[in-house]
């Protein structure tokens, strides 16, 4: 079969398995969605979300303001929509960044063996005794809160999962008859790598990246949430929470839609990772 | 299992060494004067001269660390900048709150968890399953500081049921104490329930299927029998292991939502630490807190070799 039959063959299989799980299929709907909103935010969101308006202050949801207005005036549509691309934003990035890091890293401790694999596992062991947060803010103090540092921290906090992840997909690779092969081949150990390896353990590592973005996201918006990541008045969905703190009695919308958001956006891409785990799992013929 | 026991408590120390050292470059990353990082900026020559002799400062680096690691071993991790007390002594005053909050989430956690992880493997691809599995994707995705405040909307605001924030000691006023630390518990609880109800239904369904259990029912015993005193047991092993793993998201949350619900414990004095730029009260929670991570894990691993015989039994052969 041409690889063009294969990747056909791929794509039916996956459409098949897609099927007999609607709800990821849902979920994953949901997701391009908000890929949409972050994408077309300038377009969708036609309200300035840093405009302050003081004669429509903490208005409830009308056909002029579909969201209500917060504390200071601001359209609350305008900031949900502006809110999703800083949350996309630092979902995906921080996870690309653990990837660029965690995959080499991993790749070559699993590859290599030896005091390599253990200087990096005890590094790792130590990396992961720092709960989530209780890292982040650490990194935070001593970089500065932003959303760049947020991404960071919350990359930092996923890479030694990827670093293990990768090393354990690796040590098993490396045991199958193809890689045995291409070595016996005289195959160097970055063709062995980059081309054997990494393309057969790379869907294991495209799950956990799905798995991993919504705890990403929710991370960033707790740490904005907490102060220590996007600094107002930049529209995140964690900075708009914890402005609604106050007002939780006289306007509660301003509590109700950015916790939406965060919401269906992590149980969208929970959805759509769990279809996708069933999707590219090699046992599911 | 002696053997099994040392290289795992090994492996600790190795890693709370790496930790040790990682807080301890961390804080001398801050830009400027380590001395002024540590006294604070209040802080004159005088004071700034008495933290250069404590630790060293002039020292060269390997020193310094050694030395600092002596002071953290012996439980002096500095001065507050902000109150000037012993760090130690404010995270020993703050650490019992966040202890009894966490084992109330705990108890919250296990009581949702583990009758609805048991409940979804006996039904397996029944209605009751596809709930239980979506209430528990639904927790995994719920941010808990929303929910905090979504219940303190209902349940404070809307209802008056439950004081929204504050605490009374639990030797003060026990009941006033669990009336306000409930909503907290529930909150951080939820998150850990979702994933601890996802372990339990799985490795219920992996030992549900195990020929032991099909023995146990063609001796004839009935379902509940079966389950309470065979496929249990068996069957927590890995959420045990799970609970340990889930200790440092525990922590994480128990940030936030004292930061919600005002509740004056170890993850709210970190937040204010950070604020403040008390350094030394940042790097003695950061270290405090990695420390316990690494404790409770390798507890995690003796209770996971005294629950399951084959690690006792195959450390004893070795050993032997």
């Amino acid at each position: 079969m041409g690889p063009e039959g294969a990747a056909g063959g791929w794509l039916r299989r996956g459409w098949r398995r897609a099927r007999r799980r609607p709800a990821s299929v849902a979920g994953a709907l949901v997701v391009l969605g908000f890929v949409t909103l972050a994408l077309g935010a300038p377009w969708i969101a036609r309200t300035d979300p840093l405009q302050t308006d003081w004669s429509r202050i903490r208005k409830a949801p009308s056909w002029a303001h579909p969201l209500g207005t917060d504390d200071l005036g601001r359209d609350g549509l305008a900031r949900v929509v502006w809110g999703t691309r800083i949350s996309m934003q630092a979902g995906v990035f921080s996870i690309l960044f653990a990837m660029a890091v965690g995959v080499p890293v991993g790749l070559s401790a699993g590859y290599y063996r030896g005091a390599l694999d253990q200087v990096v596992m005890r590094l790792t062991d130590a990396w992961l005794a720092f709960p989530f947060l209780v890292l982040a803010i650490g990194l935070v103090t001593i970089l500065g809160p932003s959303l760049v540092n947020a991404t960071l921290a919350i990359g930092l906090g996923a890479t030694p999962t990827f670093i293990r992840l990768t090393r354990g997909l690796v040590l098993a690779a490396q045991e199958e008859d193809y890689v045995q092969a291409a070595r016996a081949l005289g195959g160097g150990d970055l063709r062995l790598m980059a081309r054997h390896i990494l393309p057969n353990i790379a869907s294991a590592l495209l799950v956990q990246a799905t798995v991993s973005i919504p705890t990403a996201i929710i991370g960033e918006a707790v740490l904005s949430f907490l102060g220590l990541g996007v600094q107002p008045p930049a529209p995140s969905w964690g900075t708009m929470l914890n402005a609604a703190q106050q007002f939780l009695e006289s306007a509660p919308w301003m509590a109700w839609w950015p916790g939406l958001a965060i919401f269906s956006l992590t149980l969208a891409f929970n959805l759509a990772g769990d279809g996708l785990r069933d999707a590219l799992d090699p046992r599911d013929y | 299992m002696l053997d099994y026991l040392l290289q795992r408590g090994l492996l600790s120390v190795v890693t709370l060494a790496v930790i040790s050292l990682v807080v301890f470059t961390g804080v001398r990353l801050i830009p400027g004067d380590p001395a002024r990082v540590l006294a604070g900026t209040d802080a004159d020559e005088a004071g700034l001269d008495e933290i250069r002799e404590k630790y060293g400062l002039n020292d060269p680096i390997p020193v310094q660390y050694l030395r600092w690691v002596g002071l953290a071993l012996r439980g002096d991790l500095g001065e507050s900048i902000r109150t000037r007390e012993p760090v130690a002594r404010t995270v020993a005053m703050k650490l019992p709150i966040t202890l009894e909050l966490a084992c109330l989430s705990l108890l919250v956690a296990l009581a949702l968890a583990l009758p609805a992880g048991v409940f979804a493997a006996l039904r397996r691809n029944t209605v009751w399953d596809v709930l239980a599995n979506g209430v528990s994707l639904c927790g995994l995705s719920v941010p808990n500081f929303w929910l905090g405040i979504m219940l303190i909307l209902l349940l404070s605001v809307r209802l008056g049921w439950l004081p929204a924030s504050g605490f009374v000691p639990l030797l003060e006023d026990p009941l006033g104490n669990l009336r306000r630390m409930l909503m907290p518990a529930f909150v951080l609880g939820t998150g850990l329930a979702a994933v601890l109800m996802r372990q339990t239904r799985n490795s219920m369904l992996e030992v549900l299927s195990a020929d032991y259990i099909r023995t146990a029912y063609s001796k004839g015993l009935r379902q509940r029998a079966v389950v309470l005193r065979h496929a249990i047991r068996n069957g927590l092993i890995p959420v045990v292991t799970v609970l340990g793993l889930q200790m440092g998201a525990l922590m994480s949350g128990a940030v936030v939502t004292e930061q919600i619900f005002v509740v004056p414990g170890f993850g709210r004095l970190i937040v204010e630490a950070v604020f403040t730029r008390d350094y030394p009260l940042v790097q003695g929670v950061v270290l405090i807190t990695a420390s316990a991570y690494v404790l409770v894990n390798f507890l995690v691993d003796l209770s996971y070799s005294l629950l399951n015989p084959r690690i006792r039994i195959r450390g004893t052969a070795r050993g032997a």
